[in-house]
């Protein structure tokens, strides 16, 4: 990890801080571990910490690739209605009279995924419209279209590319395809805010928006470009949960915008954007599967983990809020 | 004249580091227009927040109708009939022009406690009919014009009984036609008895409407005439007055062959079809007032915002410019007027800020690279003699003279060789400058072109070779350095 660490871009004073946060985060996962792994015997075991990995799969890679978009300021809540109507148009297509074929129906939710995050940037950029109330829309549109779609009812898919991308568990070293996916997703993020020039030009933006314009740098179009790649990475994770759960339906992923803006808020990056680092959200989900796989494991109910949720993303919150002003 | 309806004597007022007010005393008597003139930081704005009651003074007193005021805030101002109407209207434009009147105290309606709209919407026509005002009480004050706006200020300061009215720069935003409506109330007012204190950097408009002139330079008052017996060289003398520092580094540099080639640029409703010609190894100066449009001719050449007509050549290639990214393109490069509005990412550190127009250019294909961005950020800390601790150091953590380097150093790694500079050396500390005049200096023996706005008339005489001056999206006068002083300067801004 301390590698890792130090190939983080800009050594200042303040970044020293940052990179201290996201180590914080990682001894703070490393303790929760810790303490389920005493208090219920079942969580530290290899089919428990493999299917919470699973499970924070989908909600993770959206998480990735919304830090990019609050580095710059933005905000994309259309994910979770994004990834419903994935799910409800791939069922759909499979379930026709005549069946769509299997290979087709990925590159048929990568189109969906990119001309969602294409339609939320243009709107977004040409007319300035809020990033909230916009995606806000396109987040109920998405998942209105489910319900006409698939006329209010699930819709099951028994089918093998989506079954492989959900279900499959690679023998030998018994890592399912969803996880590899997660994982593949954060070395590529890594290194585009990390490493990139792309990167670069996105914590710029964040930073101060009249500068990056007057620095020559396209503002419209690199805010353009993290809408559509977060489009795109919702429809992979609507792809991954169809697989899961092997059927389309409109309510997948209700409420998912919430976990996935309380993980990247919990990695450290700023809701008043130009900071925030792949690695950080990377401690934010882990955190965040910890915490909901280990109360359920030692017996709390889901309805009480969503209250102790909110709570949690008001402190996280709160918390940045008092660090930043200390630092004043 | 009796006791004077407002004086203020001995006023003094410093700021840390700064001397804002040094012992100034006016008087103003009722009925009477005092102009106020100086150039930018002679002290005329500190003089008017002490009078409004937003600054307090340090030294001095201020009496009214000869009894000894105390203002301890803008409210304690304005309850001894004291208004200022600044140059940014503070209207609020989403009510009606009534509301705006009567804003605090509508009527109400008796029993229910609702508000009367009906009485509103009359006692404010009779108010504005009384002052020969010709505005429709219903009408939403966004639609206003500048103009309008202005009036209805002036005719709520009325209603709340002012008798002392201050006027910041009220025709800075002003066609002919309405500086003249502006100038019908002003002499209305001046039957009525109130006193006026109207400031403006148009000299012209000054001795039109003004009985007498008091000017500030550094601080102090060098003098009050009466407008009948003054004249405009003289008046220009007593605000600029001052000896030509001697740390202008200017070197005697040839001039090449023409950078760039502006034809007819013209932007409607600002500008109107100027040209001009930069030449390699020369700095041009354009002059103007606020308002005149000089920097919209900047901001139109680097794609900032776009033109509406006209023909520019770079190298002899007619080019269009619509974008920063564009003008970067064909090697012009920008230093805004507001470093930290638009040059400075300011809480990222100083190698980001020197690359960050560079991005591109750093590193080859995908990847970022970070080594060729310490190399090139260290270069230009030590080119242009940057003092901060590290490259890493943010930005907001260094003195203004110090960021003003790190927008210059961004410009120079972007390898421009036409550099149009919004103010290069606002607000910084001398020693800064005379490092940012050696530098431009540099550009321009290696054959790069500046044109340069600054409203430092000394920085303006000493650094640019030749002076354009532009008036009302016009240019009025062109003169070379050996030509050019403060007084045809400031006279042509008023052709």
């Amino acid at each position: 990890m301390a590698d890792a660490l130090q190939l983080e871009p800009e050594k200042s004073e303040k970044k020293r801080k940052k990179l201290s946060t996201t180590l914080i985060l990682f001894l703070a996962l490393t303790a929760m571990v810790a303490i389920f792994s005493v208090l219920s015997k079942d969580f530290y075991s290899f089919l428990n910490i493999s299917t919470m990995l699973t499970n924070i799969s989908f909600s993770g890679i959206v998480a990735g690739t919304l830090t990019f978009i609050l580095i710059t300021g933005g905000l994309d809540i259309s994910i979770g209605g994004n990834i419903a109507l994935t799910s409800c148009l791939v069922a759909y297509l499979f379930n026709l009279a005549k069946p769509v074929p299997g290979w087709a129906l990925v590159p048929i939710a990568l189109a969906l995924g990119a001309a969602i995050g294409a339609f939320n940037g243009l709107f977004i950029t040409r007319l300035d419209l809020n990033p909230i109330i916009t995606t806000l829309g396109t987040m109920s549109v998405t998942r209105g279209l489910g319900y006409v779609l698939t006329k209010s009812r699930s819709i099951l898919i028994m089918e093998d590319v989506t079954g492989f991308i959900g279900r499959t568990v690679i023998p030998g070293i018994q890592i399912p395809i969803p996880l590899i996916l997660l994982i593949l997703t954060y070395i590529l993020l890594f290194f585009l805010l990390g490493h990139s020039k792309f990167g670069r030009k996105v914590y710029i933006v964040g930073a101060n928006q009249a500068a990056a314009r007057v620095s020559g740098i396209r503002v419209n179009r690199v805010k353009f470009m993290l809408y559509l790649i977060s489009g795109i990475a919702a429809s992979v994770s609507g792809l991954i949960l169809t697989g899961q759960t092997a059927v389309g339906m409109p309510q997948h992923a209700n409420g998912v915008e919430l976990d996935v803006i309380t993980a990247v808020l919990l990695g450290g990056t700023a809701l008043s954007g130009g900071k925030g680092s792949i690695l950080g959200t990377l401690a934010g989900v882990l955190i965040l599967g910890v915490l909901f796989n280990g109360f359920t494991m030692i017996g709390f109910r889901y309805v009480h983990i969503r209250v102790f949720q909110g709570i949690l993303l008001i402190l996280i919150v709160a918390l940045y809020e008092l660090r930043e002003k200390k630092r004043y | 004249m009796g006791s004077a309806l407002l004086e203020m004597r001995g006023v003094s007022k410093q700021f840390p580091g700064v001397q804002a007010l040094k012992n100034v005393s006016i008087d103003l008597g009722a009925g009477e227009v005092l102009g106020m003139v100086g150039e930018n930081g002679a002290g005329k704005s500190t003089l008017i927040k002490i009078l409004a009651g937003d600054y307090s003074m340090d030294v001095g007193e201020i009496l009214i109708n000869g009894q000894k005021a105390v203002f301890r805030s803008p409210s304690d101002a304005s309850s001894q009939g004291i208004r200022v109407l600044y140059q940014e209207l503070v209207t609020l434009d989403t009510l009606t022009v009534a509301e705006n009147l009567f804003v605090g105290h509508l009527p109400i309606r008796k029993g229910i406690g609702l508000v009367d709209w009906k009485e509103a919407n009359e006692s404010a026509k009779a108010v504005l009919r009384q002052m020969n005002i010709d505005l429709d009480p219903r009408t939403i004050v966004g639609d206003l014009t500048v103009h309008q706006k202005q009036v209805l200020e002036i005719a709520k300061a009325i209603h709340k009984k002012a008798t002392i009215l201050v006027m910041d720069e009220p025709t800075a935003a002003l066609g002919e036609e309405d500086t003249q409506s502006l100038f019908g109330i002003i002499r209305s007012l001046k039957e009525q008895g109130v006193g006026i204190i109207y400031i403006s950097h148009r000299l012209k408009e000054v001795f039109e409407i003004t009985d007498r002139v008091t000017v500030l330079r550094d601080g102090q008052k060098i003098g009050t005439v009466r407008t009948d017996q003054a004249n405009m060289a003289q008046l220009i003398g007593m605000m600029v007055g001052r000896e030509l520092a001697e740390f202008y580094p200017k070197r005697e540099i040839p001039v090449g062959e023409v950078l760039m080639e502006v034809r007819d640029l013209t932007i409607k409703g600002i500008i109107d079809r100027i040209s001009f010609s930069l030449h390699r190894g020369e700095i041009v100066g354009l002059f103007g007032l606020l308002g005149s449009g000089r920097m919209n001719v900047l901001r139109a050449l680097y794609g900032l915002d776009g033109y509406d007509g006209g023909i520019i050549r770079v190298k002899g290639k007619a080019v269009s410019i619509a974008s920063p990214d564009g003008a970067l393109g064909h090697g012009i490069g920008y230093m805004p007027i507001d470093r930290k509005l638009e040059g400075l990412a300011l809480g990222l550190p100083v190698a980001t800020n020197i690359t960050m127009a560079n991005i591109d250019q750093i590193g080859g294909g995908f990847f970022y690279n970070y080594k060729l961005e310490r190399q090139e950020a260290e270069k230009w800390v030590r080119d242009v003699s940057i003092r901060t601790p590290d490259i890493a150091t943010a930005v907001n953590s260094l003195s203004g003279g110090n960021q003003q380097k790190i927008v210059l150093a961004k410009l120079l790694e972007t390898g421009s060789k036409i550099f149009l500079m919004n103010e290069p050396t606002r607000g910084i500390d001398v020693g800064a400058k005379v490092d940012i005049y050696q530098m431009m200096e540099n550009l321009c023996e290696a054959g790069a072109g500046i044109l340069m706005i600054s409203s430092e008339l000394p920085e303006m005489l000493s650094m640019a070779d030749r002076i354009i001056v532009i008036a009302k999206g016009r240019i009025t006068a062109e003169f070379s350095r050996q030509e050019a002083t403060q007084e045809k300067l400031l006279h042509s801004t008023t052709l």
